[in-house]
């Protein structure tokens, strides 16, 4: 498993299909639809886990051993009033985390430019 | 040398950027592209404390707000310079006039690396407005993908670029010149 992280627009999705191969028909937008974890590439992952969060469900990983996760960077900032978003930012930063662990490669985007973190 | 920084609000990121124009600068001019236009008491405040901050480093202020590249007309376009920000030059160039203009950062974006083309030095500072769980109207989204936008073209054209964290580089692109 591969991680792509950074914050909102940096350029992760353009990273995964130049870097690692991940082709459109592999990518599951997750901000768009269910999240599909027969496919390969899980776009806004975080979106994933917002649902999971308003559901009262715990969030699933990736299975596949080539997945690419691709999440928005969504833990810094003010401790969020609201509490779902609250609970969404923490569990974000709990998977995600556990993401990164089991990932063999883990990588961050700032203004398009990526910095490998892991591997 | 062309610089790009960005990083979280008050992390050092313009002190930082003055420090390395006025390097880059060595014996030769050395400008300040000011680029807010201030709307309010609070806006005229960060601008003594920013003009304070800058007082006796050498730097000749040029009050840019949009249009940036006529803000090198007829001054040392081999000198060394500072914008900061890109943050407010694209806020006055999307909502100028109390219009909204969706395309601006597109403008705004060929503008700058037109800007980077044409001087000896520069250091750019923008704001990474990025990473949080902020769920924003449709208004602050276009302005966000269009910052990100100005920011990519930026860190493509430019030869250093630094993420500025708690007042420490981290280098993705490049050599810091301090």
């Amino acid at each position: 498993m591969d991680l792509v992280i950074g914050g909102a627009y940096q350029g992760k999705l353009d990273y995964a299909k130049r870097a690692l191969a991940v082709t459109d028909g592999e990518v599951c937008d997750c901000a768009a639809e269910e999240a599909d974890f027969s496919r390969r590439c899980l776009y806004h992952f975080e979106q994933y886990v917002y649902r999971c969060v308003c559901r009262g469900e715990t969030p699933q990983l990736p299975t596949r051993e080539d997945a690419v996760v691709i999440a928005d960077d969504i833990f810094c900032g003010v401790v969020p009033i609201d509490e779902t978003v609250r609970a969404w930012r923490e569990q974000c930063g709990r998977t995600l985390t556990q993401v990164a662990s089991r990932s063999r490669t883990v990588t961050r985007l700032f203004c398009g430019l990526d910095k490998r973190i892991k591997g | 040398m062309k610089m790009f920084f960005s990083g979280g609000c008050k992390n050092g990121k313009s002190s930082l950027a003055e420090d390395c124009a006025r390097v880059l600068a060595g014996e030769g001019p050395l400008y300040y592209l000011a680029t807010m236009i201030p709307h309010d008491e609070e806006d005229r405040e960060r601008i003594r404390r920013h003009v304070a901050s800058r007082a006796g480093k050498g730097f000749a202020t040029i009050e840019c707000g949009v249009h940036i590249t006529d803000a090198v007309r007829g001054v040392d376009a081999k000198g060394s310079f500072l914008l900061d920000s890109v943050t407010a030059l694209l806020t006055n160039e999307m909502f100028r006039d109390g219009e909204f203009d969706p395309h601006a950062a597109e403008r705004v974006a060929e503008e700058l690396c037109e800007l980077a083309d044409s001087v000896g030095s520069i250091v750019f500072v923008s704001d990474f407005i990025f990473a949080d769980t902020g769920m924003y109207d449709e208004f602050t989204e276009i302005y966000r993908a269009g910052l990100a936008r100005c920011d990519a073209a930026l860190a493509r054209c430019c030869d250093t670029v630094v993420e500025i964290n708690l007042a420490t580089p981290i280098l993705y692109k490049g050599v810091m010149p301090l």
